[in-house]
């Protein structure tokens, strides 16, 4: 495996450049900016940290284009959609009501080994809930698949094309941030997966794409908390890791027992903390690096002392 | 009206609330009087913007000849009208009340002078006005209340599109206008929820409604969505649950603008919202057609009732809404999945708003109820939009991460 390096976001703190030209190699740099939607060609500025060496996939584009261009795709992507749609609602509500279950839990100040029990049970149900969902989202892309749209759009399969040829002749992969849901949905949708031989450098929202779960969370929207869950599964080329970007800005760190259910649900993860200026370079096993600032199942923030695989709970 | 501040305020400032009134800037007015400075009073008023809000006091003050002057305020608790006292020989009046922080109260003034009386007229001294159907009224705004920022212009939000629509209706037996709201990057292909406003028109001229979905859209607070704002016919009548205008929203309105645009074609993506009788029109449409909207926002609900006999106090107009809102508490019944209830705890519908959040409550619907110290106005309705519509239709602010 080559280098995965998850970075934080980059608006006011610019080090994806730096990184890049770290990793030696002077070949194109293949860039995904769908996360930014419209506003994806706007890479001027990503095309002066990188020193003019950017290749953008354009895939925002290219899937604006096939929606408007092949009737039997749009139905079907708009399908896919709506059951999505469709799908987060119920999740949601089910997550929430798992969630309560396990804060009021919390709450209670019964004996402390019945608290304990009930707490780990608790918990289970709702990591119960994301397994339901995630097995779903599989369902309905299955469902996708088996419409035939996918394969019988000559369009779809040239850009697949396009966009493998592009990933082929670059040494380097950047993902942007932005929408992860958009984000998400191209990345899947023209199959992108680098090779292990290909670096690839990610921040923010793009750093979540990589990751094998994508995890949405806000704890300061307008009306308070919003319930962490999953959306989709992603790229899986960094494993075992929630990556949580903007977490001084999103999270309330301060909040221990959210914290630590926040951390201790997603049991086979660590949590790491995107924050900006900060630089996560997975080691060749997938291992994150010393220093690496991380939940731990108590809730608090913790910086790793030595090389640790994800997953390991600090 | 108490001289004594409440323990809290007093503890804050480690004064008691005598001296702390003694302090305000017309009590030390006061105790320069009598003067042989002509300019004295000019002075005070070039230094200090009124009313003039210290602390948690409020001091409402007018200048000129007159036999009374009087502060007309509708809130609920303090004395209406609210008498001003002249300053000693001058001809500045005053009257200080306690004001809890974050409130916001509109005002005018009454003045008696030779035998006759003037009403409605605006603070001179204070530029600061809200606007109504009524006309524009005088806001003193408290310690800690601030226009929100999301309700005035934001020059990188994106605008939204307005196209004026209208539709031969069978119910109301007349042709309805109306005006619909479509977000920035609207597209076909997108699905929308849809937000049906009663008063739309005044939604649009005193609550900035334009502003607020622009900018609420763009920070990815509230998702984009299709909004209908529909005028009344005769308000008084087509509000106060009256069959023919829920047939028209319910049946007319909302399957004419699903034939049109891309809506998401579900309860759960359609509200019905309303101040005041509009609340009253909202809750009465989602009654008689409980299948149509998931989610309700009432604001201000005109929502009168009564437990025994018929002296409700509003006169013939609530004849109606008593009737309804007294039929519904008989025998409450779900009627949406959500609904977000707010209301101006300066306003007497505070007591009937405060008894049907738990009526609501106890059918199974989901209630998000919010007070606010102001009364019954449009700021505060728009003030409200915020909290109201991120809860409703959240945005897409959980996906972004730049």
């Amino acid at each position: 495996m080559s280098s995965t390096t998850l970075l934080g976001p980059q608006r006011f703190l610019t080090t994806a450049g730096s990184v890049v030209r770290g990793l030696g190699s002077e070949g194109p740099v293949a860039a995904v900016t769908a996360g930014w939607e419209e506003r994806e060609g706007d890479d001027t500025e990503l095309q002066e940290v990188m020193d003019g060496r950017v290749v953008n996939l354009r895939l925002h584009e290219r899937m604006m284009s096939l929606l408007a261009q092949d009737a039997p795709f749009a139905t079907a992507a708009i399908t896919l959609r709506d059951a999505m749609d469709d799908l987060a609602g119920v999740y949601s509500i089910r997550l929430h009501h798992g969630l309560e279950g396990v804060y009021a839990v919390h709450r209670s100040t019964a004996r402390a080994d019945i608290v304990a029990s009930a707490l780990a049970e608790a918990v289970r149900l709702v990591q119960e809930v994301d397994r339901w969902y995630l097995r779903a989202v599989d369902q309905l892309h299955d469902e996708l698949a088996a419409t035939g749209a996918l394969d019988d759009s000559g369009a779809l399969q040239q850009h697949r094309g396009e966009v493998a040829e592009t990933l082929s002749a670059a040494s380097v992969l950047a993902i942007a941030g932005g929408h992860v849901g958009v984000l998400g949905r191209v990345l899947r949708l023209f199959e992108v997966a680098p090779p292990p031989e290909l670096p690839v450098v990610a921040w923010s929202g793009g750093a979540m794409a990589v990751t094998a779960r994508v995890v949405l969370f806000h704890d300061h929207t307008p009306t308070g908390f919003s319930d962490a869950g999953i959306w989709d599964r992603g790229l899986g080329r960094a494993t075992g890791i929630i990556a949580l970007p903007h977490a001084r800005r999103r999270l309330r760190l301060d909040d221990r027992v959210r914290m630590s259910v926040l951390a201790g649900r997603f049991g086979d993860a660590t949590c790491v903390l995107l924050d900006d200026g900060t630089r996560v370079a997975l080691g060749a096993d997938g291992a994150l690096p010393a220093g690496t600032r991380v939940l731990a199942t108590d809730g608090t923030v913790t910086a790793l002392g030595v090389p640790t695989q994800p997953g390991a709970k600090p | 009206m108490s001289s004594a501040a409440p323990a809290s305020a007093s503890a804050a400032t480690g004064r008691s609330g005598g001296e702390q009134r003694r302090r305000l800037a017309i009590n030390r007015l006061k105790e320069r009087l009598p003067t042989s400075d002509p300019g004295v009073i000019d002075r005070f008023l070039a230094r200090h913007p009124v009313p003039l809000v210290e602390g948690r006091h409020a001091t409402f003050v007018w200048r000129g000849s007159a036999d009374e002057v009087m502060v007309r305020h509708r809130v609920v608790g303090l004395p209406d009208p609210l008498v001003l006292r002249p300053l000693g020989a001058t001809d500045l009046w005053s009257a200080t009340i306690e004001l809890p922080e974050g409130s916001r109260v509109e005002y005018h003034f009454d003045i008696v002078r030779d035998g006759h009386r003037e009403e409605y007229l605006n603070d001179p001294l204070n530029p600061r006005l809200a606007q109504g159907p009524f006309g524009a009224t005088s806001v003193c705004a408290a310690t800690g209340y601030a226009v929100p920022d999301w309700t005035q212009p934001d020059p990188e939000a994106r605008t939204g599109t307005f196209t004026p629509m209208s539709l031969r209706s069978k119910a109301l037996r007349r042709e309805q206008q109306f005006s619909v709201y479509t977000p920035a990057r609207f597209r076909e292909l997108v699905r929308y929820p849809l937000l049906v406003v009663h008063d739309g028109y005044d939604y649009l001229d005193y609550a900035s409604m334009a502003t607020v979905l622009d900018n609420l859209i763009h920070r990815g607070e509230v998702a984009p969505l299709v909004a209908a704002f529909v005028p009344p016919g005769n308000r008084l009548v087509e509000y106060a649950n009256h069959a023919p205008h829920a047939r028209f929203v319910a049946r007319e309105l909302v399957p004419f603008l699903t034939e049109r645009l891309p809506l998401v074609d579900q309860p759960d993506g359609r509200c019905v919202m309303g101040s005041s009788f509009g609340g009253v029109a909202s809750l009465s449409t989602a009654v008689r057609y409980p299948e149509v909207f998931g989610s309700l926002l009432l604001e201000s609900g005109s929502f009168v009732f009564t437990d025994i006999g018929d002296d409700h106090g509003g006169g013939p107009v609530f004849d109606p809404v008593v009737r309804f809102v007294n039929a519904y508490r008989a025998r409450p019944r779900r009627v949406a999945n959500r609904i977000y209830q707010t209301c101006g705890v300066y306003e007497p519908l505070i007591t009937p708003n405060r008894s049907l959040v738990s009526t609501f409550r106890d059918t199974g619907m989901d209630v998000r109820y919010v007070e606010a110290r102001d009364g019954h106005n449009w700021e505060n309705w728009r003030d409200r939009l915020r909290d109201a519509l991120t809860w409703i239709f959240p945005g897409e602010q959980k996906f972004i991460y730049e």
